[in-house]
């Protein structure tokens, strides 16, 4: 065979791999947001039994047994606090292992502890530790406890990623202008990382919006959204759930184009001079 | 210089706050979940005497033996399917998709999944896996099969096309990074000294995207190990790995038994990784 | 006559863009050719067609008079020389100059001697173990070449090879690579933007504009007699002047400019009353205070002198704003002062009209 025509063949091969997988990934999300839309005798498959937004009006005029507003709201707490501390620790953590302090090596393998580590372990062995010490799990305390050690990592990452690409001279030029370190610290670098640092509180939202092994050990009674879902998913499966599912997953999406657009701004913004 | 002094004592106080906080809510359960497996006696508390009997009894049960074996297979036969689907895929991306539009669009669809809740993907394949499932009224609709397959829905192999689509990217990741830091220059230096295509990939190519193989391997052999989540909704209650045997020992309040399944867990994951990261001696690639 | 390489009406588009437009040219057996042009002018997509490695929209590429367009460079009889000399990480020096070798099939005990030779040669056999990472650029550049020449190729194929070097290592390189070209006959294509390089080195020199070739010839000849404006303003040293024909007698044409009319030989050339024209003249043959007999002259004023040792080179303005350079013997006690009024001139052999 022709060398060229091979080439070409290898391509339309793996072109068909690629395409064919995106389909297979995207397909359930499409059908479960289509399904979403079916009409009230709907059921969880084709066909759709008419089109209506019955399953959205369910989510909005629940009854007690699958309300799921109040695990929404508790959900989107927990995420913003998460978020909050997510930003403030990996904000001092990066910083701290700029200044390569003695063990920053194992600090760092530490905080990758934290994503290898499977939630499942992590959440059990949380729950053993609340109760060795006496203490009751809730969402706004063990579960939080928990769920930052899973965002912060993470949010880590992002901020050593843009701390790699910061150029320290920008705080030479200042320091040699005579402000003293906080002071650059405060005046010059972090505004310059402040889009990352936003990054990073994004994605601790969703990462913590989304958590459910370490919750499901450490949330006690009051639930979160996902460990909702999941009950209900017990039960029985409805189109409610894939409603939810939707716009959980629009949700998502929204952060994530944020998330993209905040770090290509910056991208832009932190070549100095040019 | 910077607004950081090396080894200075604020660089500590920084690290301080983080460090605690992932020693205690990683670290610590870790050691507690360790020693609860250790614990003789029916009483939840410190002073219970340290014994072996909870693993004797766990590898005593041969069905327990067969559930890590069965664990094993399974999850290395979705190494092996999201390893060559992703290489596949990272190479197309990187070295075959010639427009940066296109590389991008291509590369978004593949990782914008990866950011959404897992729970709902996998909810997701429901639908599409039962019996009155989307795939069934596919096959059945092209005349494939006259009747519905029941093999999708409450299977390994609903299972595992689950897993698939949840861990591929995992596996391909670190091989797109690889691949895009290796300089066009050299396949065209391979070619010029006569190194036919598929030469050029063995000898220059696969080699130098070998970290990244491991890496994104050692990725989704950590997931698949521990995913209970994907097992428990696609499987029903028919289907149990080693993770969900964790979950059914302590929702019946089987603390010790629990903890053991955990530290075995812990362990295979351990030595998994560690015979990944000796099989392929990075510092001796291509020699 | 047997050509090395033998290039044919080339032409190679990127969407609107056309990077090589009718380039054709022919090296002789065991040729030192420079191809020589700013960045963007097409002469290394050039190189990189002769190499296979772009496909040519059209013509034809011969190699020792085998057509080789349609085939892949991993069956074409060439070595290249990359800028960044991209040797492969993972591999060590002997296995990466051996690897050509290997591609070819040879027996192993058969490879390895040879690879030890080459290495010795090139005096690189004390990292024979070592990976180009922890190889300085010098050394680096060594290995790329030995890894190049150990298959002895027809063609050598070199993509800027010494602009990764250190200034100071130029030299010294470029007199081995010369050498060692000498010494093997095999033909190198060397491309460059940089004059020293071109002319110290080739036999054959081939300037690039704008995809297309504006001239080739010997260093002599190019520095001599520029064929067109751009080549007269590429190279170093000239004073270029754009204007018409205003009569031709004889030997002799006067051109009209925006500075003034001058008297230009006609060389070879057939030039017509009302014609465009354009002819240089080197800075060294200008001249301050010119004697009676000479009729080019023009009233300019010096802007700032450079000093460079050897040479003392006055930038002057002419009338219509463009700046002139007249170079001097540096020994000698300068001619004029900075930021005054000068007239200068030129004898009228000295004038070079292009086409």
């Amino acid at each position: 065979m022709h060398w060229r025509t091979r080439s070409r063949l290898m391509t339309a091969l793996l072109g068909t791999l690629t395409v064919g997988f995106l389909l297979y990934q995207w397909l359930p999300v499409f059908t479960l947001g289509l399904l979403s839309f079916s009409g009230p005798t709907g059921g969880t498959t084709f066909p759709m039994n008419g089109v209506s937004l019955h399953w959205y009006r369910e989510l909005i005029e629940a009854s007690i047994m699958n309300d799921f507003k109040p695990p929404f709201g508790r959900s989107v707490l927990l995420a913003a606090a998460c978020s909050v501390v997510t930003c403030v620790l990996a904000v001092a953590s990066a910083q701290a292992m700029r200044g390569r302090f003695r063990g920053h090596n194992l600090f760092f393998y530490l905080l990758l502890l934290g994503i290898m580590a499977p939630g499942l372990l992590v959440g059990f062995g949380v729950a053993i530790m609340g109760r060795l010490l006496g203490i009751e799990p809730a969402w706004n305390t063990t579960a939080f406890f928990v769920q930052v050690s899973w965002t912060l990592p993470f949010g880590f990452l992002v901020m050593l990623a843009i701390f790699n690409r910061f150029d320290s001279r920008l705080e030479e030029a200042a320091l040699t202008l005579g402000a003293n370190r906080i002071t650059t610290f405060r005046r010059i670098t972090l505004p310059i990382v402040l889009p990352g640092v936003i990054g990073a509180a994004l994605f601790g939202f969703t990462l913590s919006y989304d958590e459910f092994p370490r919750t499901m050990f450490t949330s006690g009674a009051d639930m979160t959204l996902p460990l909702a879902v999941m009950a209900q998913l017990d039960r029985e499966l409805t189109p409610e759930l894939y409603a939810i599912g939707t716009a959980t997953t629009l949700l998502s999406l929204v952060a994530i184009l944020a998330c993209t657009l905040i770090l290509v701004s910056l991208r832009r913004t932190a070549r100095p001079g040019s | 210089m910077s607004t950081i002094r090396p080894r200075s004592l604020p660089a500590y106080l920084l690290a301080l706050p983080a460090g605690l906080w992932m020693f205690g809510a990683v670290v610590m359960p870790a050691l507690l979940i360790l020693w609860v497996s250790l614990w003789g006696g029916t009483a939840f508390g410190p002073g219970n005497p340290i014994t072996l009997a909870n693993y004797e009894r766990f590898f005593a049960n041969a069905s327990y033996r067969g559930l890590i074996a069965n664990t094993f297979l399974h999850t290395l036969m979705l190494m092996a399917i999201t390893g060559v689907l992703g290489y596949g895929i990272a190479y197309f991306l990187v070295m075959k998709v010639r427009s940066r539009a296109w590389r991008t669009a291509l590369f978004l669809a593949f990782i914008i999944p990866f950011w959404t809740s897992a729970l709902i993907r996998a909810i997701a394949w429901v639908p599409f896996l039962g019996v009155n499932g989307v795939i069934n009224q596919a096959l059945m609709g092209l005349g494939i099969t006259e009747r519905p397959i029941e093999i999708f829905l409450y299977s390994r192999t609903g299972i595992s096309m689950a897993q698939v689509s949840l861990y591929t990217l995992m596996a391909s990741g670190p091989v797109v990074y690889m691949l895009a830091q290796i300089p066009p220059s050299l396949r065209e230096a391979a070619m010029t000294l006569k190194a036919p295509p598929g030469v050029v990939f063995r000898r220059v190519i696969f080699p130098l995207t070998l970290p990244g193989v491991v890496i994104g391997q050692v990725l989704v052999f950590l997931s698949v190990m521990a995913d209970f989540a994907t097992v428990q909704w696609i499987g029903g209650n028919k289907i149990a790995l080693l993770p969900n045997l964790i979950l059914n020992f302590y929702e019946g309040a089987q603390l010790r038994a629990a903890a053991v399944v955990s530290v075995v867990l812990m362990a295979c994951m351990l030595v998994g990784t560690f015979i990944a990261m000796r099989v392929v001696d990075i510092r001796k690639l291509g020699t | 006559m047997e050509y090395d390489l033998e290039i044919v009406a080339l032409r190679k588009k990127y969407g609107g863009f056309t990077a090589v437009d009718d380039v054709s040219l022919r090296v002789g057996k065991g040729q030192f050719v420079c191809l020589l042009g700013p960045s963007g002018c097409g002469k290394t997509t050039t190189l990189r067609c002769v190499a296979g490695l772009e496909e040519p929209d059209e013509g034809d590429i011969l190699i020792g008079g085998r057509n080789v367009t349609q085939d892949p460079p991993w069956e074409r009889d060439i070595a290249m020389m990359f800028q960044d000399f991209a040797l492969f990480p993972h591999m060590t020096v002997e296995k990466q100059v051996g690897f050509g070798l290997e591609m070819r099939k040879w027996p192993a005990l058969k490879r390895d001697k040879r690879v030890a030779e080459v290495l010795k040669a090139f005096e690189i056999d004390r990292f024979a173990n070592r990976k180009p990472g922890s190889l300085s650029g010098g050394q680096r550049q060594r290995v790329a070449l030995a890894r190049a020449m150990i298959t002895e190729p027809r063609l050598l194929l070199l993509d800027e090879p010494i602009g990764a070097l250190d200034y100071s290592l130029r030299e010294t390189v470029m007199i081995e690579l010369k050498t060692l070209q000498r010494r093997t006959g095999i033909s190198f294509i060397w491309v460059t933007h940089d004059q020293n390089e071109a002319f110290s080195l080739g036999d054959l020199v081939v300037v690039m504009n704008h995809a297309k070739i504006e001239q080739q010839g010997t260093p002599e000849e190019i520095l001599q007699r520029p064929r067109t404006p751009f080549v007269a303003g590429f190279v170093q040293g000239n004073n270029v002047f754009h204007g018409k024909v205003e009569d031709v007698r004889g030997a002799e044409a006067r051109i009209g400019t925006a500075s003034g009319s001058f008297v230009v030989p006609v060389l070879d050339l057939k030039p017509q009353p009302g014609q465009a024209a354009s002819f240089s003249v080197r800075a060294e043959r200008l001249r301050p205070a010119p004697p009676e007999g000479w009729p080019n002259r023009l009233a300019t004023s010096c802007r700032t002198v450079e000093y460079f040792g050897s040479v003392r080179r006055y930038i002057l303005e002419r009338p219509d704003g463009e700046v002139m350079k007249l170079d001097q013997f540096g020994a000698e006690p300068a001619f004029l002062m900075a930021e005054g009024a000068a007239e200068i001139g030129w004898p009228t052999e000295a004038g070079v009209l292009h086409g």
